[in-house]
């Protein structure tokens, strides 16, 4: 089923001079858009709307956690997001990478519902998790939001002591058990245990940025989510901080699903499992332009503009 | 730069860190001296208070009650002339101690912070516990010479019994003189010898003014209520009205404003609704004053027949200030962060825990500090309380929310309309009172604020 749902779109054999396949939908291919005299004469690139992602194969059988159908996101009238449909390996980190204001955060945010609190956005489409549609509003979005947690681009720990900060989702979640054990297990798997074991009672606030970034990812893991959504986790810290955080990404993707937006390209080549390159043409609405396993994305892009971000020339 | 300059530097230093050290040292010594006198005095006051009974702090510069042999209670005893140098001396003498440290400090520069802490406190410290003493014996020993002047027979030195007449007046007093003084004293000793952090002085500042102008007053003042003539007129009623309607009206506008704050900040959608109650708001918070009183004389002692109640005053008075509250309380709101909020709703919370676990919390410290600013702004006014008709000659204390009541600044208003001049002398005196009971409160607001402040 899962395979079924990203059917190889490809047609033509891949090869590095080639800006896309051409689709079954469009009789002659569009001239492919030189990105880099686009980008020298500083103009955003069109893109065709009605040009189909390009998709690899899947390297291998898996369980999908997520899958996104031509999900499209408006605020009022602005549309951000068209249209991309995805889907989200269980179990795997997944990078969603672009350049600034191609609706990453944006298409990011409505995996677990956080674009309800923005007034006047509206999400469309079919986010299908455990066969229902995340959207559907007869779901219910703190429900949603328990079962797939959020780390934000900023360390956004509460002005509460460490414990509380880590024991606030479960407490609030009517957990029952040992509450003590919960935080430890929780401090642990973010590998922040051994730093702020003697000092629970601090405040979340006097810890350093890398250390508030991963008692966020704690604080996330409290309430036993299935996947975890990380915007931007490292921006705001430094390498060896930076580093820290990736290596929990990947020790955590052993139980969890995880999908991430960074702006780094090492980043993304590092930490992901799978990646989707999304990009905005000038009218800034973002689609989805490649997806595929970060391997063959990296060292073997199907798109010409895949090819041209990854490799630094644009965006 | 060569390499033998910084050497040259650490040896023409060294004698300097030695020098200091030896310094420090002495003062050490000096200041664990002074604290040692300054506990062994502080035990004696404890032993003398203990001994002579407690009954001596209750001593009183003006409301003089005797208790007679027969057991009978002596009332309203005129006050005496002439004792009241110490009055003068005693500010003077207080404000040497906060000299003090600091003349040390000017004088031995560089002082080790540690030493320049405890010189503060050794400064202060004994010449505090030395004052409150000195004041103490002073009105005790006074008022014994006094019951015996004006011929009591048998006076004993209970002056003042504990449960008689204005008793809770004379218990905040005792806290006052017996607590807060000596607090303030090393509190400020201590804030002044630590580098000087302003707000921190307020509150040790605030006491010690408090306490400056009580003495500069006749105490009789702030315990008497108003007479026909001023020599024997007071603000009792005034004050303790302005206190019940105070209160009472933050009971009522607090909760509702702050109510109504989170529902438009959290709750309410941005459509023209919630646009249109914004507006209004602002608008209410524009309302000339008189205009809430006919409102309240309308609805709260006509319609709703509570009379001329402190009810009625606390009621219009809450509708008066509630824009002023929930505008604040929506400004304390704004100042938690959306990431905050995005926080708690990404480990699965509800809007409602939401709010009563983070944004009301954070946001509490900012919103009580409306609430007194609110407040400060009530207690001065005056025209909607006379426009529902609260009094101005009450010589009694209000028993529940339904009697009758006055508050300060109509006292005021009716003493300076008053045709003689003695009227107006205490109706000056009201003024510094109900002024210092504003600055009272406006700097608890500013503290407040300064506690509550989360750098996010």
């Amino acid at each position: 089923m899962a395979r079924n749902f990203f059917t190889v779109m490809r047609s033509s054999a891949p090869s590095s001079t080639a800006a896309r396949p051409s689709t079954s939908s469009t009789a002659t291919a569009p001239p492919p858009p030189n990105m880099k005299e686009a980008a020298a004469a500083g103009v955003g690139v069109h893109l065709d709307p009605s040009l189909e992602a390009v998709r690899h194969d899947l390297t291998e059988d898996i369980e999908m956690a997520l899958e996104l159908r031509d999900v499209s996101v408006f605020y009022g009238t602005f549309q951000a997001v068209d249209k991309i449909s995805l889907p989200i390996p269980k179990n795997r980190v997944t990078a969603l990478i672009g350049p600034s204001g191609c609706g990453k955060s944006t298409l990011l945010r409505c995996l677990n519902r956080m674009n309800d609190l923005i007034p006047g956005a509206r999400v469309e489409g079919d986010i299908r998790f455990e066969n229902r549609n995340l959207i559907d509003p007869t779901v219910d979005a703190v429900e949603v939001r328990r079962r797939i947690g959020m780390v934000f681009q900023k360390p956004n720990p509460f002005p509460k002591s460490i414990y509380e900060n880590v024991a606030f989702g479960a407490r609030i979640n009517g957990y029952s058990g040992d509450m003590d054990r919960l935080v430890e297990d929780a401090l642990r798997r973010a590998a922040l245990w051994d730093e702020v074991k003697d000092e629970l009672d601090k405040s979340g606030l006097a810890l350093s940025g890398g250390q508030q970034q991963r008692l966020c990812i704690a604080r996330a893991i409290a309430v036993q989510p299935e996947i975890i959504l990380m915007d931007e986790p490292a921006s705001a810290l430094d390498p060896v901080a930076t580093l820290k955080i990736e290596d929990l990404m990947r020790e955590l993707a052993e139980h969890y699903t995880i999908v991430v937006v960074t702006h780094n390209m090492q980043q993304a080549g590092r930490v992901s499992d799978y990646t989707a390159f999304l990009l905005a043409g000038e009218e800034r609405v973002g689609r989805l332009v490649e997806f595929g396993p970060t391997q063959e994305i990296f060292t073997n892009p199907l798109d010409q503009r895949t090819e041209d971000y990854i490799t630094g020339r644009y965006g | 730069m060569s390499a033998a300059a910084p050497s040259a530097q650490l040896t023409a230093y060294a004698p300097r860190v030695r020098a200091r050290r030896s310094i420090s040292v002495g003062f050490m010594v000096i200041a664990l001296l002074a604290i040692t006198v300054s506990i062994l005095m502080l035990g004696a006051l404890i032993v003398e208070i203990a001994v002579d009974g407690a009954a001596r702090l209750f001593t009183d510069g003006g409301a003089v009650s005797v208790e007679a042999r027969d057991g009978s209670i002596v009332s309203d005893l005129p006050t005496p002339e002439g004792m009241g140098w110490l009055r003068w001396v005693l500010p003077i003498a207080i404000l040497l101690p906060f000299v003090g440290p600091r003349l040390v400090h000017s004088i031995m520069a560089d002082v080790p912070r540690i030493t320049e802490r405890v010189m503060g406190l050794a400064v202060v410290a004994p010449v505090a516990v030395f004052l409150h003493i000195l004041y103490v014996r002073f009105e005790s020993a006074y008022f014994i010479e006094y019951a015996k002047a004006v011929d009591i027979d048998g006076a004993t030195g209970n002056i003042f019994p504990l449960f008689g007449e204005a008793s809770g007046f004379q218990i905040v007093r005792l806290v006052i003189m017996g607590i807060g003084l000596p607090l303030a004293l090393l509190l400020m000793g201590w804030f002044w010898s630590h580098r000087m952090r302003k707000p921190s002085l307020l509150i040790p500042a605030i006491l010690i003014g408090a306490w400056i102008v009580y003495l500069f007053m006749d105490p009789w003042f702030l315990s008497s209520y108003p007479s026909r003539s001023p020599s024997g007129a007071g603000i009792f009623s005034a004050v303790t009205g302005t206190f019940y309607m105070m209160t009472i009206t933050a009971a009522i506008a607090f909760p509702l404003g702050v109510g109504a704050a989170v529902y438009l900040e959290e709750y309410a959608r941005r459509n023209w609704f919630s646009r249109m109650i914004q507006v209004n708001i602002s608008n209410l918070a524009g309302v000339p004053s008189i205009i809430y009183g006919l409102l309240g004389l309308q609805v709260f002692v006509r319609v709703l027949e509570f009379e001329r109640s402190v009810l009625a005053g606390a009621c219009t008075m809450a509708l008066l200030v509630m824009p002023i509250i929930i505008v604040s309380a929506q400004e304390a709101l704004r100042t938690v962060p959306p990431s905050m909020r995005e926080a708690a709703y990404a480990v699965g919370a509800t809007r409602w825990q939401v709010v009563r676990h983070h944004v009301l919390p954070y946001a509490f410290g900012g919103m009580l500090t409306g609430n007194i600013l609110a407040m400060s702004r009530a207690i001065g006014e005056t025209a909607p309380l006379i426009a529902i008709g609260a009094l101005t000659f009450i010589a009694f204390l209000a028993d529940s929310p339904t009697d009758d009541f006055t508050v300060m600044p109509i006292q005021i208003y009716n003493w300076v309309a008053r045709p003689q001049a003695g009227f107006h002398e205490i109706a000056a005196s009201a003024i510094i009172v109900l002024m210092v009971i504003l600055l009272l409160m406006n700097a608890a607001a500013i503290i407040m604020r300064q506690r509550t402040r989360t750098d996010w």
